[in-house]
């Protein structure tokens, strides 16, 4: 004999909320939204490096022109703003890296969180000091 | 232990009738408490003595059974082990459970989460059935360490109410339903990942994740559950590529 | 009211209910299983058990002996037979149990690890961190997850069991959703809805233990049997209750009063030394403890706090990594609910009820007297846990009588015959409209008033040491409660949907009952023995007159009738119960 169709929970009128504005309800969440946007500025900066790249291509007038373009007080604004946009970026990639990792274990204890969070921004800053030295220790005498 | 303090605090609650409410509707109440109560015995004082149709779930009080979720001040926590001497002056806003629909005031529908719960196959399935005769199967303290965390998940639903995607997208399996998966598929006496590899590939699987990281700060078990979904991203890509090479 | 038809209702979704289910449905795929809980199973009180559960195994340890520690635990009330049942099927289950995955905590060689518990001993608790109930519940239900047979109603009250002719017929329950009612006709039914620790007022239980299956099979006529024995836990938090596992004390931690003393060594369970050691001091059984603790109180030798008094649990000596590694729970508790940081400061305790040793009257194979109802767990009396449970017992019964109740309510279905019955239908619906009628009760007082007097009344007279004259209050105060509760009680909420009110007010007449049974048992066995202490005359233990079984019969609106059965004697003589220093000198005569 089959069990007879039991309608169970039928009728009760639940009610969903809209998502609505989500995003400002709750800072975690706002920090989480600015961390999105900043990819917008990183593909913009990307872009203007490709711009940069190709003009290269296009003789030493092009990559003149270029590089003066990059002297307006809007690139500079944009500049700076990109800037802090990247390190927030990179600041937000470390935290949720270990997240990404299976447990890292070493001599039987387990790599923390904490940790690995910690060597990559030292590792990330370390890099980019070198690049730094690298560009500024050998930058070719401005042109007269 | 400090001597009780007769100090009132506002509590104000989002009440919901599926009969009678076209939408939810605020309601406030003065609840009187000392330094340690938590938001539950407020809720309960108020259904005790002040208004018994307030309705909310509850059962231990000791943060072990997952009942008492709900958010406070918009943040996703369990009423028993959250206290109002921490939330005085007040007012405390309290709502059910963020991305569920609400059957009644505090209490949402969890069967879609149950729905999911059963999908992820938690249970485990080992290669070959060992007779009870033959004993326990061995496990190193090091080889539970690759799952226990995974396992301390009490089915609160506070990373649901946390998680914006599963908001936007009531079909992403969820942070609590993948944590459980990756627990069956870390534990060393399970051999069934493969048979759940097409819950974790789906678009709704580990992909539906963008890595908020909400879910696991709220945990209030430590679970870790952006973890448990996001390694299985790397889980998924290395099995697309396998079955790229090596089709079946 | 919707009609549905299944095989076997287990009622409850702990740990015993869940075990039934899929012990039924292993026993036979094709049968039909209704699992119906009032709440969704992973929330069941089994998730709050901390310490761990017994069970035989190491080569130094024997059936013999867990037989032994369990009838001396308690106070040789046990009936033998379903003690020697017991104790041989514990480590089959908990193997079965790791199969399903259950993380029991483990050597550095991958067996699993056994730790001392009250009363026991040998090590021979398997534990699973301190969170061992929590672990057993859930992969008990993510296990039923496999079954198709096992068909899920969470959050469905049930409200009556239905009897016809001698025998279970089905099961009244409301959807609680809805407020709609279901009748569930079946052959068989399994009790597994828990204790009924919540008639007291300060207790470890969740909201959820009221004793309702025991109110359900009272009514149908099944006595409730040695119902007088009411566990409190030791080592509870102020206040709320909240439970310090017995786990923290088989880990070496002590009890100390306000002047830093351990005082148990003046009750019989000393010397001190060697600590940590089986049955003697803190690892005492569990009414001796409470019962030391009360008189600690008398003599003014406890902590005095906001509250109520406490002695000190303290931790310290353990160190920081073994308390993290060990009892993790507890220190997040202690932090939470006391701001206590178990590894700088001692945690306030004291005692509180937590466990129910009575209940619904079964026999081995847990078969009530009447046809087709079995009952398993804390809300079944099968006769091991006597007068005073010994700590890990409770959670091994979960899983060897889930098991025996599972499969003889399968058997039972099988060769039950199939009826019609409208009486069945007819009596259902009296039922409906009279619980519907409280949705209309005008006047009446709150639940709350009536639910905080039983309460009060049971701690005051029913407590951990009790005297006539406290007894008949208290079963006289509990006549007059049922009594205000049949006037009608008032309820706030009158509409159908999740009303958890109304809910609270049918849980409250069934705590009410339960609630009787246990006076009125208290007050006709005159003597002590276990958890069962008096001091008006009748304190100490009456094997002459009281070695047997206490049996509560309802009474209707009347009080229950009482009356006794025998204990089931094979092998262990009543001995005096001695623990400590004597206890081993007791051992060797």
């Amino acid at each position: 004999m089959k069990a007879d169709p039991v309608k169970a929970g039928a009728g009760v009128k639940t009610y969903v909320r809209p998502m609505g504005s989500w995003w400002l309800r709750n800072p975690f969440y706002r920090w989480y939204m600015l961390r999105e946007l900043s990819c917008a500025f990183i593909t913009a900066y990307a872009l203007i490096l490709l711009r940069g790249l190709m003009s290269l291509t296009e003789g030493r007038e092009a990559f003149d022109a270029w590089r003066g373009s990059l002297g307006s007080p809007w690139a500079v604004g944009f500049h700076v703003i990109a800037l802090l946009m990247v390190t927030y970026h990179a600041w937000t990639w470390f935290k949720v890296m270990p997240k990404t990792l299976p447990f890292v274990s070493i001599a039987g204890r387990r790599l923390s969180d904490r940790t690995i969070i910690a060597l990559g921004l030292a590792a990330a800053c370390a890099a980019s000091i070198l690049v730094f030295l690298a560009v500024f220790l050998n930058a070719p005498q401005a042109p007269p | 232990m400090s001597a009780p303090a007769h100090r009132t605090i506002t509590i104000e609650c989002l009440r919901y009738h599926p009969a009678t409410d076209s939408r939810p509707r605020q309601q406030s109440y003065e609840v009187p408490f000392t330094d340690d109560m938590s938001v539950l015995q407020g809720l309960q004082h108020v259904k005790d003595h002040i208004d018994g149709s307030l309705t909310f779930r509850w059962s231990c009080r000791m943060a072990i059974c997952g009942s008492c979720g709900m958010m406070l001040n918009g943040q996703p926590v369990l009423a028993c082990e959250t206290f109002l001497r921490d939330l005085y002056p007040g007012p405390v806003r309290v709502e059910p459970l963020s991305h569920f629909p609400i059957i009644r005031d505090l209490v949402i529908d969890q069967t879609d989460f149950l729905r999911k719960l059963e999908s992820i196959k938690p249970y485990l399935m080992p290669a070959e059935d060992r007779p009870v005769a033959s004993g326990t199967f061995l496990q190193t303290p090091e080889q539970m360490d690759e799952y226990y965390q995974f396992s301390q998940c009490i089915n609160c639903l506070l990373c649901y109410a946390a998680c914006p995607e599963y908001g936007l997208n009531p079909a992403f399996t969820g942070p609590a339903a993948l944590a459980l998966l990756q627990r069956y598929n870390a534990d060393s006496r399970d051999a069934g990942t493969a048979e759940r590899m097409p819950i974790v590939n789906a678009e709704d699987g580990a992909w539906g994740c963008t890595l908020v990281g909400y879910c696991s700060v709220v945990c209030p078990k430590a679970v870790d559950p952006a973890r448990a979904v996001n390694v299985n991203k790397i889980n998924s890509t290395r099995d697309y590529f396998r079955h790229l090479l090596m089709p079946r | 009211m919707q009609h549905v038809r299944f095989d076997v209702v287990v009622v409850g979704g702990g740990g015993a209910g869940l075990r039934a289910a899929i012990a039924a449905a292993e026993s036979d795929a094709g049968l039909r299983i209704a699992l119906v809980s009032k709440i969704v199973p992973m929330r069941s009180h089994t998730v709050a058990a901390e310490g761990g559960a017994a069970a035989v195994v190491r080569p130094d340890d024997s059936l013999d002996s867990h037989f032994d520690d369990t009838v001396s635990g308690g106070d040789w009330l046990c009936d033998q037979a379903a003690v020697e049942y017991f104790v041989a099927r514990c480590a089959r289950e908990m193997t079965r149990l790791e199969h399903l995955g259950c993380p029991w905590s483990r050597k550095a060689d991958g067996n699993v690890n056994v730790r001392y518990f009250g009363g026991m001993k040998v090590q021979r608790t398997w534990f699973a961190a301190d969170r061992s109930g929590f672990h057993i519940l859930h992969t008990l239900f993510q296990a039923s997850l496999k079954y198709p047979a096992i068909r899920r109603f969470d959050e469905f009250f049930c409200v009556e069991l239905l009897v016809e002719d001698g025998g279970i017929r089905g099961v009244l329950a409301i959807e609680i959703a809805t407020g709609e009612f279901f009748l569930f006709e079946c052959a068989s039914v399994v009790l597994c809805t828990g204790g009924a620790g919540r008639a007291f007022r300060q207790n470890t239980n969740a909201g959820t233990v009221t004793g309702d299956g025991m109110a359900l099979a009272f009514r149908q006529g099944v006595p409730l049997r040695d119902m007088e024995f009411v566990q409190w836990h030791p080592t509870a938090l102020p206040g709320t209750g909240i439970l310090i596992t017995e786990g923290c004390r088989g880990e070496g931690a002590i009890l100390v009063n306000k002047d830093g003393y351990r005082y148990l060594q003046d009750y019989g369970l000393g010397p001190l030394d060697p600590w940590p050691r089986p049955k003697a001091m803190e690892l005492g059984p569990r009414d001796r403890l409470s019962q030391a603790f009360w008189h600690e109180l008398q003599k003014g030798r406890t902590v005095t706090t906001a509250r109520g008094p406490v002695v000190h649990l303290d931790l310290r000596h353990l160190g920081a990594k073994k308390i993290h590694e060990r009892l993790p729970l507890i220190t997040e508790i202690a932090k939470t609910f006391v701001g206590v940081d178990a590894v700088e400061q001692p945690i306030p305790v004291c005692p509180a009820v937590h466990y129910t040793m009575g209940g619904i009257l079964t026999n081995v194979r847990c078969e009530t007297p009447l046809r087709g109802l079995f009952a398993a767990g804390e809300c079944s009396s099968v006769g091991i846990h006597g007068a005073n449970r010994l700590g890990s017992n409770s959670l091994s019964e979960l899983l060897v009588f889930g098991a025996t109740a599972g499969i003889g309510a399968a058997e039972h279905a099988h060769a039950a015959p199939r009826r019609d019955d409208s009486r069945m239908q007819r009596r259902a619906e009296e039922t409906v409209l009279r619980l519907s009628g409280m949705l209309a009760t005008t006047g009446g007082e709150r639940s709350a008033v009536v639910r905080a007097e039983m309460m009060d009344s049971m701690e005051a007279g029913v407590g951990i040491y009790r005297r006539e004259a406290t007894l008949k209050a208290a079963c006289d105060n509990l006549a007059g409660l049922r009594a205000r509760c049949r006037a009608g009680l008032h309820l706030d909420d009158r509409s159908r949907e999740f009303n958890t009110e109304w809910l609270g007010a049918i849980e409250l007449e069934f705590t009410l009952e339960v609630a009787e049974a246990m006076a009125h048992s208290a007050l006709a066995r005159r003597e002590s023995r276990g958890a069962h202490m008096r001091l008006d005359g009748h304190d100490s233990r009456d094997d002459v007159n009281f070695l047997k079984h206490t049996l509560a019969r309802f009474g209707g609106d009347g009080p229950p009738r009482i009356d006794h059965m025998p204990v089931t004697i094979t092998r262990s003589l009543p001995r005096t119960r001695s623990y400590g220093g004597a206890g081993s000198k007791a051992e060797m005569s």
